[in-house]
């Protein structure tokens, strides 16, 4: 036994090969960027005049704080996903943040200069409603939290409760906001709708009902949406019903009092709900009397509470967004208003008065591609002669935040929506206009017609600007080898974009689900181009394909997106160029039909577009580019198109050939019982993917070779059932033309989520074991046998056999968020599949040890193939993480594209992070090392070479001379 | 080129002592030859040679009639050699073993090359044996001592697995197949 431990160490170390970077290697080749997500809260810290902080808590459940100079990421705290982690409130005091996470139930205070925790506490059960700071002469010690039933405050310092009371009346008062105005009082605000308004008022000291009110509002739906405390303690609300301001004195009245807006010689835009916006600087002092009124979209009021009196101060018209800001004793409103059509100015009033501050005036340049702006931050800061200077965080539609300053620098950007990727493409790089020169000269067809003389001076010309832009480049490089290497920067622009020598610097096509593309730079992470597409709806699915690659010069690349809109089913497309992200000037085809699935076809069309085909819900198949040359083809290849659809709510699978005449008929159907199973996810395999060797050498070297099925489709299945004793994981191979069933396995106590990776001739998913719990791996390799059954072509119709189904299952140490398999320009490399994990890493672990032929009992020849000891624990080693401690935060997809270099894999893991790098699974044998000794190797050849000059004088010399003696 | 003229004198004086005495000695120091020319000037040109002394080598034409069975076994001994080398690298072949590395390859190449280098030079043992009566049969020996001798290394070819015999051999040749449906789709979009 010891010996057989023993020779599976050996075995280990012997095939394990080291794939961890080395330390000079960190940065060269791989690059992270961090993202936060969309905004939802964002506080300056206001603490010192000199911060260059911002607090940001998003909609991905993520606390950050960014410095203002130059937008880079201070520190970040990430929660857990969905609405465990959502983030309620932010309230900052001083030094400290206070976050309501997860509908009420933890309260946490950090410090933001560091981002280290303060105290954290576990509220009482309950949906959160509002909390706000309580502050009693002019110190602020205190938190109010009002949830649905109670309310608490609890201690700043600490986070223990001081006091906790149930609300009065809690099953019909719908209790909302919760307000204090620096007097010993908190004011829990509830509304019963369409009835009226219930005041409770407590005593901060211990918690005790001082005063309860009932107030008549029998137009007043929601508080938070409609109403606002403005100056001493007047709750202000607004009704578009009657268009008019309700106010009334939380002290004194019982009644609210009335003010049509039309005495005030306002009117509200006809189905616009009026939004009041007020400010409270310090929550130890009441809020200010001035407040804001937005009448319209476009429409703003800055109005003041004066002596119980309404006094317009300025109208803003037009006006898209507004925002107070307080430095200092003193409060500015900062209003945002068209120039024209491409640029915005924002200004300074003073919020007393409502007079425009002097050049304050500040230019926000609206980019076409970034959308319109939504909200404004503004950092005011008092300046050495004591007016306000202020500086401008913009989010637009888009996500982006923009940092601006006077007079309109830019001095960061924030891209959020990169923090949502749908789903990518990697595309080649166009040559270099030189290289694109000398094709052009062969490509054309009409240099025939030149004659030979011409053809002859162009092909001189072209050398020549070749050998131009080679000196240039050899200029270059002694140019920067002078300089040190920090110094050197390699500025990419979409100008100068050119593909390199091996093919690894590539586009980034990035679609996210705000609806914004990205082209990035593959080698340097730098956004090279965006394109914001307007009215995506929220849940639109998303389909990249690339029709044509940059192959076919002078033809630009095109790159078609499918956007469809899950609830009316209607799909568009965007075609665009992929490097320049330019819209084409193709007009894609106009569908009135709802859209179920695409199709790519290998076919070209004259301009070497491959053929696109979208299924519409008739069943009708139409195709883009549809020329009379495609359809032509399309004629008569029609028997041989096949399509297959999965109704998952359903349970259906079913395919479709495709007639000449482009409608289509039902050849297979293949129904799954929806109330036992439901179908999770279909995987075909990649068809850019090449398998280099068709079978696999046996130990006494005959060959096993491989079921290489192109249409072979792994479809995963969860039992409907959860419980643990009686769930289950399926998986199905069908064969996608046919709809003949391959092989059926079923993991019986078993749970999803299943993540599958189906390529060549195996299907590697992973499941949670409920038996044992724990998560599993489990591994099918189909093989065909000794002998091929046809090995020049294959046909899904015609196989008579069935191939030899293999599976075997292993136990993995963690659990996983996505999987995807290495893929290599001629599949000759070995694979390996990269995992993310939650823990952030992205584990490269070898196929090989995922290997249902690994024997059990070492024998000569399983040795002799290299087989692997079957193990039933897979291991994780720290040396396999390829991002080593650049953390891809909850990585939702890994992309992995081929270089130009056979043992090159480029790897894109994306989620809230994006992280790039490239994975060598078989190291890089085609590429000499990185510290491979240049200078020792010619300086010996050099010597060596001389060494023979001199040495053959030499024996010349000494043969004359003895030839004289 | 004071030396060579110096030496060169030397000979001239040398074979001026051989030839007729007109003086003890004599320098001849304008003569710009080398001393290979000069000698062979001289072998020519001045000295006469022995009667029945002929400049070229005369062959030995004179054949040994009397010993036809020493022939014979000369004859013999080359027509058997490959067979008597065939123990030989039989032992070889089994002390190198059927591993792949440096040494058992160059003997199995030392083996494979012999016969074959043997055998293309077969012409050139042919005219060897030509003097001999049993001519063909001992060329038809050493022949099939050869391709013996090939045989063996063939042999120990196939058991160190150098010859492509198994089918996994072929594998990398095989090319993806073509592929006869288009296929694509997937989920409901």
């Amino acid at each position: 036994m010891a010996k057989l431990i023993l020779m599976c160490l050996k075995f280990m170390v012997l095939c394990s090969t080291v794939e961890a970077v080395f330390e000079d290697q960190v940065g060269k080749f791989d690059w992270r960027q961090q993202y936060v997500g969309k905004v939802r809260f964002s506080h300056f810290d206001t603490h010192l005049q000199s911060s260059k902080k911002v607090l940001l808590a998003t909609e991905n459940n993520v606390f950050a704080s960014l410095n203002t100079r130059t937008g880079e990421l201070l520190w970040r705290h990430v929660d857990k996903i969905g609405p465990e982690g959502n983030i309620d409130a932010l309230l900052q005091h001083g030094q400290d943040a206070l976050l309501v996470v997860g509908d009420g139930r933890l309260l946490r205070s950090w410090e933001i200069n560091v981002g280290g925790l303060n105290w954290e506490i576990v509220l009482d059960s309950g949906s959160f409603q509002s909390a706000c700071l309580i502050g009693q002469q002019d110190i602020v010690k205190h938190v109010a939290v009002l949830k649905k039933t109670v309310i608490s405050l609890h201690y700043l310092s600490n986070g223990h409760q001081k006091w906790i009371e149930n609300l009065p009346e809690s099953d019909t008062v719908d209790y909302q906001a919760v307000y204090s105005g620096g007097n010993g009082d908190v004011y829990a605000l509830g509304v019963v709708p369409h009835s009226h308004i219930a005041i409770v008022v407590y005593s901060l000291e211990d918690g005790e009902i001082i005063k309860q009110i009932s107030v008549e509002a029998p137009w007043l739906s929601n508080i938070q949406a409609s109403c606002a405390v403005i100056g001493q303690g007047m709750l202000t609300c607004v009704d578009s019903a009657t268009v008019s301001l309700y106010m009334l004195d939380l002290d004194a009245q019982s009644e609210m009092t009335q003010i049509p807006l039309q005495s005030l010689g306002l009117d509200v835009t006809p189905g616009f709900q009026p939004v009041l916006v007020s400010t409270q600087p310090n929550p130890a002092q009441p809020p200010l009397s001035e407040f804001f009124l937005q009448l319209g979209p476009e429409h703003h009021l800055l109005l003041q509470l004066n002596d119980g009196q309404i006094v317009t101060l300025r109208d803003f018209k037009p006006a898209m967004l507004v925002s107070f800001a307080t430095t200092g004793e003193k409060t500015v409103a900062a209003v945002m208003s068209p120039k024209n059509m491409t640029a915005c100015t924002i200004n300074l009033f003073s919020a007393e008065s409502g007079r425009r501050l002097l050049d304050t005036t500040l230019i926000f340049n609206m980019d076409p591609n970034v959308g319109k702006p939504e909200k404004l931050y503004v950092q005011a800061f008092l300046k050495k002669d004591d007016s306000v200077g202020y500086r401008v965080m913009v989010q637009t539609e888009d996500h982006t935040l923009t940092f601006i300053q006077q007079p309109g620098r830019v001095m960061w950007t924030r891209e959020e929506a990169l923090s949502d990727v749908v789903t990518m493409e990697m595309v080649d790089l166009p040559l270099t206009g030189t290289q694109a020169e000398l094709e052009g000269e062969f490509g054309k067809k009409a240099a025939i017609q030149d004659g030979l003389f011409s053809m002859v001076l162009k092909r001189l010309s072209s050398q020549l600007i070749l050998l131009q832009a080679w000196i240039g480049h050899l200029w270059k490089l002694f140019y920067d080898a002078r300089k040190p290497r920090s110094q050197v920067k390699n500025d990419v622009t979409i100008e100068n974009l050119s593909r390199d020598e091996f093919n690894l610097q590539k586009m980034m096509v990035m679609v996210t689900a705000s609806g914004k593309l990205f082209g990035i730079d593959s080698k340097t992470g730098s956004i090279l181009w965006r394109h914001y597409l307007e009215n995506i709806p929220s849940n639109a699915a998303f389909k990249l394909m690339v029709q044509r690659n940059t192959a076919h010069f002078p033809h630009p690349p095109q790159c078609t997106l499918l956007i469809k809109d899950k609830d009316t089913g209607l799909a568009t497309l965007h075609v665009f160029n992929p490097i320049f992200g330019k819209k084409s000037h193709i007009t894609p085809p106009a569908m009135p039909q709802p859209i179920l699935q695409s199709l790519m076809l290998p076919v070209m069309d004259q301009d070497y577009a491959k053929v696109l085909l979208l299924v519409d819900d008739q069943y009708k198949v139409s195709a883009f580019p549809s020329t009379k040359n495609v359809l032509q083809q399309l004629q008569e290849m029609a028997s041989s198109i096949f399509f297959y659809l999965v109704d998952s709510s359903q349970g259906r699978l079913s395919g479709y050939r495709l007639r000449t005449d482009l409608s289509t008929e039902l050849i297979w159907e293949v129904v799954v019982p929806t109330e036992v199973q439901r179908i999770v996810s279909v995987k075909g395999k990649r068809p850019n993917e090449h398998v280099h060797s068709q079978g696999r050498v046996m130990g006494d070297r005959s060959v096993l070779y491989k079921y290489l099925n192109p249409n072979l489709l792994a479809v995963v299945t969860e039992s409907t059932d959860l419980h643990q004793e009686r769930s289950f994981v399926g998986i199905l191979l069908i064969d996608g033309v046919t709809g003949r069933i391959i092989h059926e396995a079923v993991q019986r106590k078993a749970k999803g989520p299943v993540h599958v990776v189906h390529s060549e001739n195996w299907v590697v998913y992973e499941y949670w074991s409920t038996k044992s719990r724990r998560n599993e791996f489990s591994v099918i390799e189909l093989y065909e046998g000794m002998e091929l059954y046809n090995s020049t072509v294959f046909s899904s119709l015609d196989r008579p056999h069935a191939p030899q189904v293999l599976q075997q299952s292993y136990i993995f140490p963690s659990s996983i968020s996505t999987m995807e398999a290495t893929l290599t320009e001629k599949g000759i490399t070995s694979r390996h599949l990269l995992i993310g994990l939650p823990s952030g890493g992205i584990l490269s672990l070898p196929k090989m040890f995922l290997d249902p032929r690994r024997p059990e009992i070492v024998t000569e020849q399983s040795r002799e193939e290299n087989l692997i000891p079957y193990a039933p624990e897979l291991l994780i080693r720290s040396e396999w993480f390829i991002n080593y401690n650049q953390t891809v935060t909850r990585v939702r997809g890994i992309y992995t594209a081929p270089s130009g270099l056979e043992s090159t894999c480029l790897v894109v893991a994306y989620g809230l992070d994006i992280y790039q790098t490239r994975v060598y699974p078989s190291k890089q044998f085609d590429v000499l090392k990185d510290d491979y000794d240049y200078m020792l190797i010619s300086s010996v050849l050099f010597a060596l070479f001389f060494a023979t000059m001199i040495s053959k004088r030499l024996a010349e010399v000494k043969l004359l001379n003895r030839a004289w003696r | 080129m004071a030396s060579p003229g110096g030496q060169g004198g030397g000979a001239l004086s040398t074979r001026g002592g051989g030839g007729a005495r007109r003086m003890k000695w004599a320098l001849e120091l304008s003569m710009g030859n080398t001393r290979s020319r000069g000698d062979r000037q001289g072998g020519q040109g001045d000295v006469v040679y022995p009667i029945g002394f002929s400049e070229k080598p005369v062959p030995d034409t004179s054949i040994q009639e009397t010993d036809k069975n020493l022939v014979e076994k000369r004859c013999w001994d080359v027509a058997l050699g490959p067979l008597k080398q065939i123990p030989m690298n039989l032992f070889i072949m089994y002390m190198s073993g059927n591993t792949i590395s440096i040494f058992p390859i160059m003997m199995v190449c030392m083996m494979a090359w012999r016969p074959i280098q043997a055998l293309m030079s077969m012409s050139a043992t042919f005219k060897l044996l030509e003097s001999s009566s049993q001519q063909w049969l001992q060329g038809l020996v050493y022949l099939v001592g050869n391709l013996l001798g090939s045989a063996l290394a063939i042999y120990k070819c196939q058991s160190m697995g150098l010859l492509p015999t198994h089918s996994s051999d072929w594998l990398a040749f095989i090319g993806p197949p073509e592929r006869m449906e288009i296929m694509g789709g997937g989920m409901v979009l």
